[in-house]
Parts: structure tokens; C-alpha cells; sequence
């Protein structure tokens, strides 16, 4: 085995040679005051997504009112649902500098996919906000109406869209599905291009999703809006009825937005994130990009923010085991 | 006209000496990230998306959108040269592209290459101006059942690639089948053979598989070949030989150019397939329309010309769905898709009525870009195809070095280097045992669009496949790939026999 073990050497070599790149980054030393170190802000998705687009913000907003006094550097490391994003962070236990931003796949991963980690595993900064989903059809479909689609649905099957396969649009609809007393036809997409043109085209005649996601079709009136998940539309689709409205008020699970540091980070650091990402939170950019993406202000600070962590992973935990 | 008042304003837009500056820019850029296997156009474009927020979205769109098609330029330049190739969309130029360059014709093919990509951007570009409207329409009516038959139409091509042993050809694809289902699954959202890697999570990367297969593979059995038979590959180059496409060979080129630029629009046009498939359908249609296809994946100038002409004319005609509906084609037009947002611009069916100067600008902006590629490529054709004539003891420590650090920048770490080492010991025993790594890469690619997109519509229809004959676009994409297949299988014998 002599090839197999000069390979694991040369690996070694890069590994050690990687830290060292790693190591001299970081300017932040131990006895430096919190924080003074250039900060790595890995966002688990592709750029252009919701989570890229709420981590660029935070930066952009951080930045304009100088908040943070070095530099940071946002990084995508995509794939697998936001495995690879969140495993690196995890990997990073203890560095203050790793701060990464969440999204539904990461209460769902644990159980579904059996990763190494667990949302409590990581150091909880702040729920900013929650992402309720759209139900959305095409403009000329002749489900025009929320009951429209519930009563085909109880009829015969209906394709309905969404994005991922266990996501909290899923289990809404497993919620809607079972209150509603249909059975639920759920097709499973990769991203919202793929979903809309497949709405677009009538392949499926109901699709599930972010409202920023949606904004620009349904502003066209290309696509309409018939239901909305959370308790009260952003302006620009004021007229959409909510679940609530509709008596569907409890199967909604919503899909949580926020911000986690790597584990076991200490609480000088946290408190000082807690603090930040209070004062973003008020700033009149955040509030701009909340209604432009679509978002509900949903805000819980530090440890809170863990123990609902802890929350939310139960009920998801609980959706998935009912759903199967 | 007046579909030209508008174009004319984008001229106006595209040509101030800011955006301008921006386009040139962006062109330089979009060339080196192409070169450089790893980054690719997605992350190229992600990088430097911050650096655009303090000018205007025209000004910004105009740069990445150079960078997107720049990288196409790029990246046929390296899959040439040494036939790695950095983005998917040009797998199909390696199998007569590089041939041309071990033969000691870079040159040739690299100015091939440059013509047929500027002819590919244009055509599409004339497309886009001309029939966007109507292309809209197309495609709207892409959904699963149509993405699967086009997925099924691209392997039909790729029995074009399949090399002389037609069974160890179907035995490539399948393995390349087989590497293409490890990760999580999108329909069931279980993870499948991963064995508890986070890595693998996410799938094998296709960046560090492809330079691994086919880069590295490629030196590994040069090396070999070297020890063994006396010269390897690059080597053999020739200073006499003719170095520009012979006449006879622009005449072969010239309609394949244009057949490729055609099927590239229409495909490019289908959000979500984009430019691999086309090239590939392209090439496959050239060699089955070739009087002479047996000197096809040995060096044939329209096997290069095709995908070439395709693969941009693809860009091009992703526009359409990116402007027009604002539904992105491809991670890269994904990704313009949030700066749109970024900007403050809202994408869909209403950016081209609220905000024409924007869309215009940059749909003028592509013909000035595909113009500066075009010069730039050609001027910088004597000194690529010098690195053609140097030799292979010096080429092959680079290309490895080349190969590694493109590999570790596309994942991020050392997990990209493993994958590209196990590809490239991979590439190495297929080629010394005759199996095709085309065909493996290109199932591997497929095999997603595929599996997804066939998972999906039998979700949809409740298992019954008669939907297939309920939608018409899909009704007659399928017939026209059964009588593709029925005018007679590309032959068997025909491809590249060993080098």
C-alpha cells in the first residue's frame, strides 16, 4: 500500500499547507478585543437565492453603517440543501470569526439526511425573520380561487410545485392536504427556474413558494397569487387571503431566517452579534428589503433564539414523521 | 423596422465610455476565467458581482453579462489546448477540438473556435432581437415531460461519442450514470451512496471529475504513452504544418456553424437545459449528417465548429427566459437573476417595457462583446498555440499544477482534489483500456436533467406515461427524436480510434 499511503502524505501536506493559508488570514488573535478579525460569512446557497440575498444584505447594511471593523468576506458553499455550507461551519468549533445565515433545510437536514450536527450544536445569534409561502397558479388557469383549487383537489389530483423535497412549504401542505382531506400530489423541483416554467408550461397547475421569489411573475400578472401562508401580506399583494382567513391558520410552518455563529463560540462574541444584528434590524434598509423579499419581521435574540430553534426542529422533527 | 429604435438606444447606452470600459473588462475577465479551469463563469460572475453595486445596473449587467459569454470563449481555449474542459458547455469541443492540437493544428483550431463562437453569439443574438417574443412562447411550454424527452434526444447524441467499442461506449456512460446519483436526491430528498461524507452531500462536483478525467488522465496516459512508444502527444507538433483552417475545411465548417448556432438558440431558449446540451446535440447532428464521419473525434474542423457556434448561440438565447420572463436558464443566468434584485431591478415580464434602456443596452452590449472576443481570441491565437509546441515534459507538470489548483478553487478545499485525482486515475485506465470518457462525462451531466425531470412527470401524471403523448411540444420532440433515430444509428466504427 505504499501508493495509497505517499497519496494520504501529500493530502496531509495540503491539508497542513491549507491551514496555514487558513491561519494567516485571520488577523483576530486571542488577546485582541472582539472583534477585530476579517469575518468569514459562508452562505450555504447559490448566489442570487433567498439566502444569498438576505446574507448580501446583512453585509450591505452592516457595512454602510460601519458596524463591523474589519473586513468580511461572504463565501457560497453550495450543495446538498445547505449540508456542505453548515458542515463547514460545524467544522469550525470555537472560531468567533464563522457566521453563517439559515434556512428551513437546516432544522430538516438533521433527520432527513443524517448529518453530523444538530441546529442546537450551533451558537444561536438572532431569528430576523420568517418566510411564509405563496400559493401561486398561472394567470389564465382556471383555479382561480384557494377553494377552487381545494375542491379540484378533493376531486381528482393536482400537481403542485415547490422547491426541495422537506422544506416547510412541504409540511404546510401536508398540514393543508390532511385538514383539507385531499390527497397531496407534491412534485419536488431544484430551484425556482425549473418550477416556474414547469407552471408556466401546465405541467403543474399549483405552485408553492417565497413570496421574493415569485415578486417579479406575479407583478406582471403573468402568475396569481390565491393564498399566502403567514398572517399578513407584504403590500405589494395586499389583496391575497391568508390561511388564517381561509380557516387554514394552523397546518402553516414557517420557514425560519436568521443568523448562527459556529459552535461553541464564546458569549463575549455572541452578546456582540446579539447587539449588531439589533441595530441592523432597525436600520430603514433592512425594513426596505423585508418588503421587497416578501418576509415577516420575526425577531428573537440569543439563547431565545436557540431554545426556538429547539422548537421549530420538534415540529418540523414531528411534520416529517406524520408525512411519512 | 422598429424593433431597431430600441436596439439603436442600446447602441447609444452600450457605447459610453464607462460601459464600455465595463464590457472590456468584463471580456478580459470572462476569457481568464475560462482559461483557468475551477472558477467558471457562476463564481466568476458572484465574485465580482459586489464590485458592481456603485455603478449603474446597466454598467453592471453589461460586465457579467460579458463575463458569462467571455468564459465560453475561454474555457473551448483550454479544453483545446489540453483538453480539459473548465464549464460543461464545451465537453463537445474536446472530442475534435483537442485531436486538432495534438496533431499540431492549435492554431487552426483555435481560430476555428473563435469564428465559430463569434458566429454562434451573433446568430443568437439576431434570433433574440428578431423572435424573442415569439421564442417566449417556446418557452413557456417547458415542463418536465419536454425537459425529459430533450434529456432523451441528448443521449441519442451521444451515441456520436460512444468511441470504437460500441460496448465499452454504453459501459462508459453507465458509469457515468452511476457516479451521477450519489448525493441527495431531489425527488425523495434522501441522501444515496454518499456513506455518510458531507461531501458528497452534495453530489460528485462536476469541475474536479471533468479536469480529473479528462486533464489528468489525459498527462497520466501521455506519460505512459511517452515511456512506451516514443513520442507522446504534443510533441508531435509540427511548425510546417499549416496552421489556419484550409479552405476546404471552412467550407465543411461554414454550415455547421450555422446548423449549431440554430439548434444552440432553440435550446438556449429552454430554461434550465442550456448550452451542454446543445453543443452535444450539435455535434451529434454534424457527424450524423457528415458525408465522412469516421474522421469525427479525430480532428474534424466541423466536430469543432458545431458545438462551438452552439454553446454561444446557447448564450445568447438564454436571455430570453432570463429577460423576457425572468426566469433564469442556468446557475450562471441565476445568478444575474439576483443581481436584477441586487440592483433594485425587478426581473420578469416587465423589465423589458419599464426598463428598456437595460435590457437593450445589454442586448447591444453582446454584440460588441462578441466582437471584442472575436479580436481578442484571433490576436492572441499565435501565442496559445505556442504553448501547443512546447514540450510535453514541461506542458505536463503545469497542466497538473493547473489541474489542482482549479480543482481545490471549485470546491474550496482539498475534497475537490481528491475528486480530481480519483478522476484522473479514473480517465487514465479508461483511456488505456479503450472506454470513452466523453461518453462518462456527458451521461454524468445528462443523467440529472434526466432522472429529475422523468421522476417529476411520473409524479405528475400519477405513473401513467401517456402524458408524454398529451403535451404537444413533448409529443413532437419525441417524434422527431424516433425518426433521428430511425434515418439510422450513427455508426458504431466511426469515432477516434487509440491516439
Amino acid at each position: 500500500m505504499t501508493h495509497r499511503s505517499s497519496l494520504a502524505r501529500r493530502l496531509g501536506t495540503l491539508a497542513v499547507l491549507g491551514l496555514a493559508a487558513c491561519t494567516g488570514q485571520e488577523s483576530g488573535r486571542d488577546d485582541a478585543p472582539y472583534p477585530s478579525g476579517r469575518l468569514q460569512w459562508t452562505i450555504p446557497f447559490g448566489p442570487g437565492g433567498g439566502n444569498d440575498r438576505m446574507a448580501r444584505t446583512l453585509i450591505e447594511i452592516i457595512d454602510q453603517y460601519e458596524l463591523y471593523p474589519a473586513a468580511i468576506e461572504p463565501s457560497n458553499r453550495v450543495g446538498g440543501s445547505g449540508a456542505q455550507g453548515w458542515g463547514w461551519i460545524f467544522a469550525r468549533r470555537g472560531d468567533p470569526y464563522q457566521i453563517t445565515t439559515i434556512s428551513g433545510s437546516f432544522l430538516t437536514l438533521p433527520f432527513q439526511a443524517g448529518v453530523p450536527w444538530s441546529p442546537a450544536d450551533f451558537t444561536p445569534v438572532a431569528l430576523l425573520a420568517s418566510d411564509d409561502a405563496v400559493v401561486v397558479v398561472a394567470a389564465d388557469a382556471p383555479l382561480t380561487t384557494f377553494e377552487a383549487f381545494l375542491a379540484t383537489a378533493r376531486d381528482r389530483p393536482v400537481a403542485i410545485g415547490g422547491v426541495g423535497a422537506l422544506n416547510s412549504d412541504v409540511l404546510t401542505l401536508q398540514g393543508l392536504a390532511r385538514q383539507a382531506g385531499f390527497t397531496l400530489r407534491y412534485v419536488s423541483f431544484n430551484g425556482f427556474g425549473a418550477l416556474s416554467s414547469a407552471l408556466l408550461s401546465g405541467a403543474v397547475e399549483v405552485v408553492v413558494t417565497s413570496p421574493g421569489e415569485a415578486i417579479g411573475l406575479l407583478q406582471a400578472g403573468t402568475i396569481r397569487a390565491i393564498g399566502y401562508a403567514g398572517d399578513a401580506p407584504p403590500s405589494w399583494m395586499a389583496e391575497v387571503p391568508t390561511f388564517e382567513t381561509l380557516g387554514y391558520g394552523d397546518v402553516v410552518v414557517s420557514m425560519p431566517r436568521g443568523v448562527v455563529l459556529a459552535p461553541g463560540v464564546g458569549p463575549e462574541a455572541q452578546a456582540w452579534w446579539v447587539e449588531t444584528m439589533r441595530r441592523v434590524a432597525e436600520t430603514p434598509e433592512w425594513a426596505d428589503y423585508l418588503e421587497t423579499a416578501g418576509l415577516r419581521r420575526e425577531e428573537v435574540y440569543g439563547d431565545a433564539f436557540g431554545e426556538a430553534l429547539g422548537e421549530l426542529e420538534r415540529v418540523f422533527r414531528t411534520a416529517f414523521e406524520e408525512g411519512r | 423596422m422598429e424593433i431597431l429604435v430600441p436596439l439603436m438606444n442600446g447602441f447609444a447606452v452600450a457605447l459610453t465610455p464607462l460601459n464600455l470600459a465595463y464590457l472590456l473588462a468584463g471580456v478580459l475577465m470572462g476569457t481568464l476565467v475560462g482559461i483557468l479551469p475551477g472558477l467558471g463563469p457562476t463564481a466568476g460572475i458572484a465574485i465580482l458581482l459586489p464590485a458592481t453595486l456603485h455603478v449603474e445596473p446597466v454598467t453592471a449587467i453589461v460586465m457579467l453579462a460579458a463575463i458569462y459569454y467571455g468564459a465560453m470563449y475561454g474555457a473551448t481555449i483550454t479544453a483545446i489546448l489540453i483538453n480539459t474542459p473548465g464549464v460543461p458547455a464545451v465537453v463537445a469541443s474536446t472530442f475534435d477540438g483537442h485531436p486538432l492540437a495534438r496533431k499540431g493544428r492549435a492554431g487552426a483550431a483555435l481560430v476555428m473556435q473563435a469564428v465559430a463562437s463569434f458566429v454562434g453569439g451573433m446568430t443568437g443574438l439576431v434570433l433574440l432581437v428578431l423572435i424573442a417574443p415569439f421564442a417566449t412562447v417556446f418557452a413557456t411550454r417547458f415542463g418536465p415531460p419536454e425537459f425529459f424527452v430533450l434529456s432523451a434526444a441528448g443521449m441519442i447524441a451521444m451515441g456520436a461519442i460512444l468511441g470504437a467499442d460500441r460496448r465499452s461506449g454504453v459501459l462508459s456512460a453507465l458509469l457515468g450514470f452511476a457516479l451521477a446519483t450519489i448525493g441527495l436526491d431531489v425527488g425523495s430528498g434522501q441522501p444515496r451512496f454518499t456513506f455518510g461524507s458531507a461531501d458528497l452531500l452534495a453530489g460528485v462536483p462536476f469541475v474536479p471529475l471533468a479536469i480529473g478525467v479528462f486533464g489528468v488522465g489525459e498527462v497520466l496516459h501521455a506519460i505512459r504513452g511517452q515511456n512506451e512508444a516514443g513520442p507522446g502527444p504534443g510533441s508531435e507538433a509540427s511548425l510546417s504544418r499549416v496552421n489556419v483552417p484550409t479552405s476546404a475545411e471552412w467550407a465543411e465548417s461554414r454550415p455547421a456553424m450555422l446548423r449549431g448556432s440554430a439548434i444552440g438558440f432553440v435550446i438556449g431558449v429552454v430554461p434550465g437545459v442550456g448550452a451542454t446540451l446543445a453543443s452535444l446535440i450539435a455535434y451529434g447532428v454534424e457527424k450524423a449528417r457528415s458525408a465522412s464521419p469516421e474522421r469525427f473525434g479525430d480532428g474534424a474542423m466541423a466536430g469543432l465548429a458545431a458545438p462551438e457556434a452552439a454553446n454561444n448561440a446557447a448564450a445568447s438565447g438564454a436571455m430570453v427566459p432570463l429577460l423576457m420572463l425572468g426566469v433564469p436558464g442556468s446557475a450562471a443566468t441565476a445568478v444575474l437573476l439576483g443581481a436584477f434584485l441586487t440592483w433594485g431591478l425587478l426581473p420578469g415580464p416587465l423589465l423589458m417595457t419599464e426598463n428598456p434602456d437595460f435590457a437593450w443596452g445589454l442586448i447591444a452590449s453582446m454584440v460588441l462583446g462578441n466582437l471584442a472576443l472575436l479580436t481578442v481570441s484571433l490576436v492572441a491565437v499565435p501565442a496559445f498555440s505556442a504553448i501547443a509546441r512546447i514540450p510535453f515534459g514541461l506542458v505536463a507538470p503545469i497542466v497538473i499544477v493547473l489541474c489542482v489548483v482549479g480543482a481545490a478553487a471549485s470546491t474550496g478545499g482539498a475534497f475537490g482534489i481528491i475528486v480530481m485525482w480519483a478522476g484522473g486515475l479514473l480517465g487514465y485506465a479508461m483511456k488505456r483500456f479503450g472506454f470513452s470518457t466523453p461518453a462518462l462525462i456527458i451521461a454524468f451531466v445528462l443523467a440529472p436533467l434526466a432522472e429529475d425531470s422523468l421522476r417529476q412527470t411520473l409524479v405528475i401524471s400519477g405513473g401513467s406515461p401517456t402524458i408524454f403523448l398529451d403535451r404537444p411540444v413533448a409529443l413532437v420532440l419525441g417524434v422527431l427524436t424516433l425518426i433521428a433515430v430511425a434515418r439510422g444509428p450513427i455508426r458504431a466504427s466511426s469515432s477516434k480510434g487509440p491516439p
